[in-house]
């Protein structure tokens, strides 16, 4: 008998301390599912994004293009917009690549250490060592379609003409980005950032894996980006003759390194360490691509030590035995050059 | 000693038959005051939470449309919102993969031909402004109304073929029905029998039909074992409903490799998991290829009341301070999807889109590559969520359409 109270006791008492654990326990669930639910919780705790708040930017913030003006400015603008975003199309006389401006300056321009045309409007002229003279931004773009766009194996051969209405309309479209920016003031976001040099330095063997496991993905096993359904480019090629020549600024490991840290993989900027991002920024830039478009008729060495020499760049040295910086074969028709009639097309 | 036993009778003393069980009376116990406060003040919260989230959506709503009467009328408004992600807003298409509107054979022709080819689509080489194109192209005639078709194709031809013909919408109307049953057209081959005096057209594509294999068309249709058919929830088309996907003309690549993660857990859906862990490799091939080949016109709509202004901006250029980059930056400029990783997301249904961003958000669904769509979708606002879902479902379905496909749609339940 006493022993039968006894557990009864004891039961009823552990009983009490489930009920009260269980109750204590859903009161607090309760209590923080609304300190949760009313936004309490400061925002690194929860992961959780202020649905009406814009996210706060330490950045200069360019216009929308909602705000673009009416009138003929307005229209310059749109066109540089265009002439940005679809290069090849609107400007494809000067391009040799499939290639847009917006492929590397991120969101139309606008994106912080994508190089973002607000930061670098306000920044030329500008004397440059890449060719030891005063740029205008005229000069200044137009070097991005000799190397980035790699206009040589364009259907014009060469970058658009000084005046060129492309020019008028792209310097629009900056200028109109760069409303309210203070000139000739270096702005936080201005470039692609820098990656601080790493003690194992560089190698594009570790940087295979990096892009394997990272790029692939996006821009193909091969790194020849990919298409849609009728070949539009999606992902742009990293390396061969449908990407940046061996001038562009791209082609150097430190400036790619850079662009890769601060923008890649897209949408997750910072994702990979400082090493990760030398090592895959080598071993993209470790590929034949098509050649300096300055080199013209001297040798790889003379174009090296004129115009490379201390860079860090591939170009002029062997790798694996191999001499980098010959070029990718010239195409047999400048590429977008109109077709012959019906019969062998860019896309048989 | 052992423990007396529940029913050993002999040492249990019974109470007497009158006797009847009591408890005094108790105060309520301290921590049911506690839950009932909490979950008080907890859902007083709640309600005040949601009346505060609908007058918010109310007013951008509002303000959308506000917005929306500033913005171009009529045709250049729809040609800009339907047409201008491949054609571009200038209409200079894309060099060597969408050709131009500006100065267009087609777009010369007049806007019954431009009507005619909005109807049906495109699917088949087609020569423009002396460059070949590999034209595929949505048929338009599940997304737009006989009127807005007639306003788009009016102001094609007439701003980009300097072509100022008339077309009533009650002619659309005619051609639509013309049009009912038909495959795409089969490229600048076909339409030159449409247009005269076109320049000489790329020969078309053969076709490439292939039998479906019975053992596939078993499980598309009849199911196998205790398995049900596909068809019985995504539809006798693999249309999808609601929050079951639209299955037709996704990438083969990206249907297997979803069927492979059921299958193997890597993707979690109770209904997914047990219909794929019996299925073999050479089966999962079967189906995707089956429903990658499939050419069906959107059912989906806007279901969800999101803002389709901020859809169509999350889509077309995302939200990059909020690090939410473009969908077409990834899926394709519109939305046609990049094999195998990126699936097509035009006229896929904005329930099952909704979820699965949720799922993402929530660390539900954790087969994306890189972890992108988890980031993603965690920096986008519920609102966001379904503004961006009820957008997608406004595009017309990628591929182009087929002649069954419309005409099995049209007669069966599953169309809208």
């Amino acid at each position: 008998m006493a022993n039968d109270h006894k557990d009864a006791v004891e039961k009823g008492r552990s009983a009490k301390r489930v009920i009260f654990a269980a109750g204590g326990g859903l009161a607090l669930v309760a209590l923080g599912a609304l300190v949760l639910e009313a936004g309490w919780v400061p925002t690194w705790i929860s992961g959780r994004v202020a649905d009406t708040a814009d996210a706060e930017s330490i950045y200069f913030q360019p216009p929308t293009d909602a705000e673009i003006p009416e009138g003929k400015f307005g229209d310059a603008i749109k066109r540089g917009r265009d002439i940005f975003m679809n290069t090849s199309t609107n400007a494809g006389d000067y391009v040799g690549n499939g290639l847009s401006c917006s492929n590397c300056h991120l969101d139309g321009g606008r994106q912080p250490l994508s190089a973002p045309m607000w930061a670098a409007w306000t920044r030329y002229p500008m004397y440059r060592k890449k060719n030891d003279q005063i740029n205008t931004m005229e000069d200044r773009v137009m070097g991005c379609f000799t190397f980035s766009m790699n206009a040589q194996h364009s259907v014009a051969g060469g970058p658009p003409p000084h005046g060129s209405d492309i020019y008028r309309d792209l310097e629009s479209y900056m200028y109109w980005l760069a409303t309210g920016a203070p000139v000739n003031e270096k702005l936080d976001g201005t470039g692609f950032g820098k990656v601080e040099k790493t003690e194992l330095g560089y190698s594009p063997e570790r940087g295979a894996e990096v892009f394997t496991a990272n790029c692939a993905v996006c821009h193909g096993a091969d790194g020849q980006g990919q298409k849609d359904a009728n070949g539009r480019i999606v992902f742009p090629a990293l390396w061969g003759p449908g990407s940046y020549n061996w001038g562009a600024g791209m082609a150097r490991i430190d400036t790619a390194a850079a662009f890769i840290k601060n923008n890649m993989p897209l949408s997750q900027p910072g994702k990979l360490s400082d090493q990760e991002a030398w090592d895959v920024a080598a071993f993209i830039n470790s590929h034949e691509r098509p050649r300096d478009a300055r080199q013209g008729d001297a040798s790889i060495e003379e174009t090296r030590l004129r115009f490379h020499d201390g860079d860090q760049i591939y170009y002029g040295k062997e790798l694996n035995g191999v001499l980098m910086g010959v070029g990718t074969p010239d195409p047999e028709r400048p590429i977008g050059a109109p077709e012959l009639p019906i019969g062998p097309t860019p896309l048989e | 000693m052992s423990k007396p036993r529940k029913h050993d009778s002999s040492k249990i003393t019974r109470p007497p038959e009158s006797y009847e069980p009591w408890e005094s009376h108790n105060r309520i116990p301290l921590p049911v005051i506690w839950i009932a406060l909490a979950l008080g003040i907890w859902g007083t919260a709640m309600l005040f939470e949601d009346q505060t989230s609908y007058t918010v959506a109310q007013s951008a709503r509002e303000a959308g449309e506000v917005m929306a009467h500033d913005a171009p009328e009529g045709g250049e408004a729809l040609f800009l919102a339907n047409c201008s992600t491949c054609h571009q807003p200038n209409g200079a298409g894309v060099r060597l993969a969408v050709p131009p509107l500006e100065g267009s054979e087609f777009a010369k022709a007049g806007p019954e031909v431009v009507a005619r080819i909005m109807l049906r689509g495109i699917d088949g080489p087609i020569r423009v402004k002396g460059f070949t194109y590999d034209g595929h192209m949505p048929s338009f005639a599940a997304a737009l109304s006989d009127s807005e078709i007639a306003e788009v194709a009016g102001f094609v031809a007439a701003r980009f073929g300097g072509n100022a013909a008339e077309l009533a919408p009650g002619a659309v109307a005619g051609l639509r029905g013309a049009a009912a049953g038909k495959d795409s057209w089969q490229g600048g081959a076909e339409l030159a029998t449409l247009v005269a005096d076109l320049p000489p057209q790329p020969a078309m594509r053969a076709g490439s039909e292939a039998d479906i294999d019975p053992a596939i068309s078993d499980l598309i249709f009849a199911g196998k074992g205790d398995v049900w058919a596909c068809t019985s929830c995504h539809g006798g088309l693999g249309q999808g409903v609601e929050n079951t996907p639209r299955l037709a003309g996704l990438s083969g690549g990206y249907l297997a490799g979803q069927l492979r993660d059921f299958r193997d857990g890597a993707r979690y859906n109770e209904h997914m998991a047990f219909v794929a862990k019996g299925l073999s490799d050479p089966e999962i091939d079967g189906l995707a290829r089956y429903y990658a080949g499939l050419r069906v016109a959107s059912t989906a709509a806007p279901s969800l009341g999101g803002d389709l202004a901020r859809g169509e901006e999350i889509a077309l250029h995302g939200d990059w301070p909020r690090g939410i980059p473009a969908c077409f930056s990834c899926h394709g400029p519109s939305g046609f999807g990049v094999a195998p990783d990126f699936p097509a997301l035009a006229a896929q249904q904005p329930a099952y889109i909704a979820s699965q961003l949720a799922a993402w958000a929530g660390g539900h669904r954790n087969n994306s590559p890189l972890g992108l769509m988890d980031q993603i979708s965690a920096a986008m606002s519920e609102g966001d969520r379904r503004a961006v879902a009820d957008y997608l479902a406004t595009l017309p379905a990628v591929p182009a359409v087929g002649p069954d496909a419309i005409a099995q749609l049209e007669g069966s339940d599953d169309g809208q």
